[in-house]
């Protein structure tokens, strides 16, 4: 049979008719995804343990059929480079470009503060898991309605420091019978913050005299020079504040045999890289770590999370997730949770009444572990009397069974293992001076 | 009263003006974001240029004036609630007169030393803000929650471009006058200036405050922008890059060639982000620097006009045959 040049025209327009109809349909069975996206360095063992603990958390409830009715989640990242300027545009890059329901922020302290007013102007829904600056917690608290679309699944810093005056007290003065010390301390953010905490909290309340304070720069190579000076000081032991390249302080503490023990807070010793990271010359550093850390005993469904993570990564640094990896890991189960039972991320309002009344608790042995609720608005934390609105629900009083720890404090010992030495409850190892100190 | 070649020059900053307002017509929201940005780098690039492009005084310190100017208005705003119209007017006049102590070092020295003593400056800026009153400046992690001067991408976009095309447009014009060409001498010689009769410590006086008050300016709304200010965010050596790349790469001495190059810069950052999110854009970034800047030293803003020039005269030829 012949067909005529305009049947033939006739019946291809059918087909195609007939092609973007079927499309059309299939296009109605898809579901849009919602889009996660994430905010935060890419190159820092800590921007990639948010990453990292993100996507393991979404990949499993896609794997489970997705959420709000079977859609999959997506998820988008954009690099701040620590920046703070890039954090903004970082910002507008996810919403604008993205179109993302939710973010979660692996930024530092200043780079947070930036982008906040971007998301009370936008209104997104956003998690931070490593900043812990309570000055952010005080802006939801006191300008509720402009920031309510915030949360913070780390103790804030005031609720560490509480805590860690504990260890102070308990440990550095009580028990090792320290009285003075010296306070050395990087120039940045970080450090002036830490130390001013330290000088303001500490001393008067551990009673333990600062007798020399030092300030470095994050860039210094030789500590030999510092070491010195703190050693002839006089004083019982060295408290570091490091956050930069902390890893140095660290190894020529003990290259060196500096004669006093050293504590305080070194990032670096966060992660399970810092040994290796020192050159096997991490011994004697203790640090304190926001939680899960380090060293700590973990309950079941964070033991099969790191499982899952060494299985997903290997050898790939951070071999270990930092604490914000968690953080994040539980972060998105606590916000798709709070989504599912509010209808999806919008009505705003709506998600954030059910996430501040998420309450996602971890057991050990019968006994609460970790607990991802956040404060809610005008709830009073007993020990500080005032109010964190949208931070973790943490808990500084022992027995610790309100909530997670605000921190641990975390040793690093000479044969390479580490261990959580403070508070007791949570104790895998003793405080120790190293061998070298007289 | 203007050099040869101003009416040419002006119909291109008008085909420029006009193209710039019609773009949120028919550009996203996200793309109207990253113009916005944009148009401030092409504002501290104007204010370098003006002074660093023609007078020859080259400033590492620059992020200095902008953030007097910044600082300034964001401490106003923050702990005395006073309104925007007070106080960014405040912030140009305080950094005009942070322009003449910028000033100082360049009645004695030039060249790197000029150089190093105003990266000096900014080195000094980014110490004091967190040491002394850090109460007060917020300290290290600076202060947020800023009042913006206007809200929304779009609103945002005009008045950036507006203050933006108006700075560039009368700088451009200042530097096809006599006094602009005096300026220009300085950065050519000198001596040779002050041999002419001409006062060059009030010329260049001139030069250093004008650069200042567009430097304040600029600062002072890129932060009410930003909703937040942070000493690491401006007294930091990558936003000193972002300007001096911006004007060696489009031109300096040109005033459209900075406006050229910020635009250049932020545009291909930005879109490169969907397709490499991570710091490997910077490693694109620095390739397509590295070779505009070898294939024309003197910038985009050369390489438009040597193409510019291709095309017309070969209009013109194939007309005359």
């Amino acid at each position: 049979m012949k067909i005529s040049k305009s049947s033939k025209l006739l019946l291809a327009v059918a087909a195609m008719l007939l092609g973007s109809g079927m499309s059309g349909s299939s296009i109605a069975q898809d579901k849009d995804p919602i889009v996660v996206g994430y905010i935060g360095s890419f190159a820092s063992d800590t921007g990639l343990s948010t990453i990292r603990g993100a996507e393991i958390a979404i990949d499993e409830l896609n794997a489970a059929g997705g959420v709000l009715d079977g859609r999959m989640i997506k998820f988008v990242k954009a690099d701040t480079r620590e920046d703070v300027a890039e954090g903004i545009k970082a910002y507008e890059y996810l919403v604008e470009s993205e179109n993302v329901d939710f973010i979660i922020s692996g930024s530092i302290d200043d780079v947070s503060l930036g982008w906040l007013p971007r998301m009370a102007e936008y209104k997104t829904p956003t998690l931070d898991t490593w900043t812990s600056y309570v000055g952010i917690i005080d802006l939801v608290v006191n300008e509720y309605d402009k920031y309510k679309m915030y949360f913070m699944n780390i103790a804030c810093d005031e609720a560490l420091a509480t805590l860690y005056i504990d260890f102070g007290k308990d440990v550095l003065a009580k028990e090792m019978g320290y009285t003075s010390t010296v306070l050395m301390y990087e120039d940045t953010a970080f450090g002036v913050s830490i130390a001013g905490l330290v000088e303001g909290l500490l001393a008067p309340e551990a009673g333990i005299k600062i007798s020399e304070k030092i300030i470095y720069d994050a860039n210094t190579v030789d500590f030999a020079p510092l070491f010195n000076k703190a050693v002839s000081s006089g004083a019982d032991f060295i408290y570091l504040v490091s956050s930069v390249r902390s890893q140095v302080p660290a190894s020529q503490y003990v290259k060196l045999q500096v004669p006093i023990p050293m504590t305080g807070v070194n990032v670096a010793a966060f992660g399970q890289d810092f040994w290796n990271d020192t050159g096997g010359l991490g011994a004697g550093t203790s640090t304190l770590s926001p939680v899960p850390s380090v060293g700590m005993a973990l309950d079941d469904r964070s033991a099969e999370f790191i499982t899952n993570y060494k299985a997903r990564y290997g050898s790939e640094r951070p071999i270990y997730p930092h604490f914000n990896g968690f953080n994040a890991y539980y972060g998105i189960y606590t916000a798709f949770a709070a989504a599912e039972r509010a209808g999806g991320f919008a009505p705003l309002d709506d998600w954030i009444r059910e996430m501040e009344n998420e309450d996602l608790k971890l057991y050990k042995d019968g006994e609460l572990w970790f607990r991802y609720a956040f404060w809610k608005r005008g709830e009073i934390e007993p020990r500080t009397q005032r109010e964190y609105t949208h931070n973790v629900k943490f808990d500084i009083t022992p027995p610790f069974d309100d909530g997670s720890p605000a921190m641990v404090v975390v040793q690093w010992y000479e044969d390479g293992s580490s261990a959580v030495i403070y508070p007791p409850k949570f104790a895998t190892g003793k405080f120790q001076e190293p061998s070298w100190v007289k | 009263m203007f050099a040869k070649g101003t009416n040419k020059g002006f119909l291109g900053w008008m085909i420029f003006g006009i193209a710039m307002l019609a773009l949120p017509l028919f550009a996203s929201s996200a793309t109207v974001r990253i113009f916005v940005f944009a148009n401030y780098i092409a504002i501290f690039a104007i204010s370098w240029d003006v002074l660093s492009g023609r007078t020859g005084y080259i400033s590492f310190g620059h992020p200095f004036l902008i953030g007097i100017g910044g600082y300034t208005t964001a401490l106003l705003t923050h702990h005395l609630d006073m309104p925007l119209y007070i106080t960014i007017p405040a912030a140009v006049l305080v950094t005009m007169i942070a322009g003449t102590l910028f000033f100082l070092p360049a009645l004695r020295i030039r060249g790197t030393y000029f150089a190093l003593v105003t990266l000096a400056f900014m080195e000094l800026m980014y110490g004091l803000v967190q040491v002394v009153a850090p109460d007060i400046t917020g300290g290290t992690r600076g202060l947020t929650g800023l009042p913006s001067i206007v809200t929304g991408a779009v609103s945002n976009y005009y008045l950036s471009f507006g203050v933006m095309f108006t700075l560039g447009l009368a700088m451009w014009l200042l530097i096809r006058t006599r006094l602009g060409t005096a300026l220009g001498s300085i950065g050519m010689n000198e001596e040779a200036v002050r041999a002419c009769g001409l006062n060059t410590t009030k010329l260049k006086l001139f030069a250093f405050t004008l650069s200042a008050m567009i430097a304040g300016l600029g600062g002072a709304m890129y932060i009410h922008y930003l909703g937040s200010i942070a000493p690491r965010g401006l007294f930091d050596v990558s936003f000193l890059f972002t300007i001096l790349v911006a004007c060696l790469l489009g031109g300096a001495g040109t005033i459209t060639g900075p406006i050229m190059g910020a635009f250049f810069l932020t545009l291909l950052l930005e879109f490169l982000r969907p397709y490499i999110p991570g710091s490997e854009r910077y490693l694109i970034y620095g390739v397509a620097t590295l070779v505009l800047y070898v294939l024309q030293p003197r910038g985009i803003h050369r390489l438009i006009q040597i193409t510019v020039n291709w095309f017309v005269e070969g209009f013109m030829r194939r007309k005359s045959t």
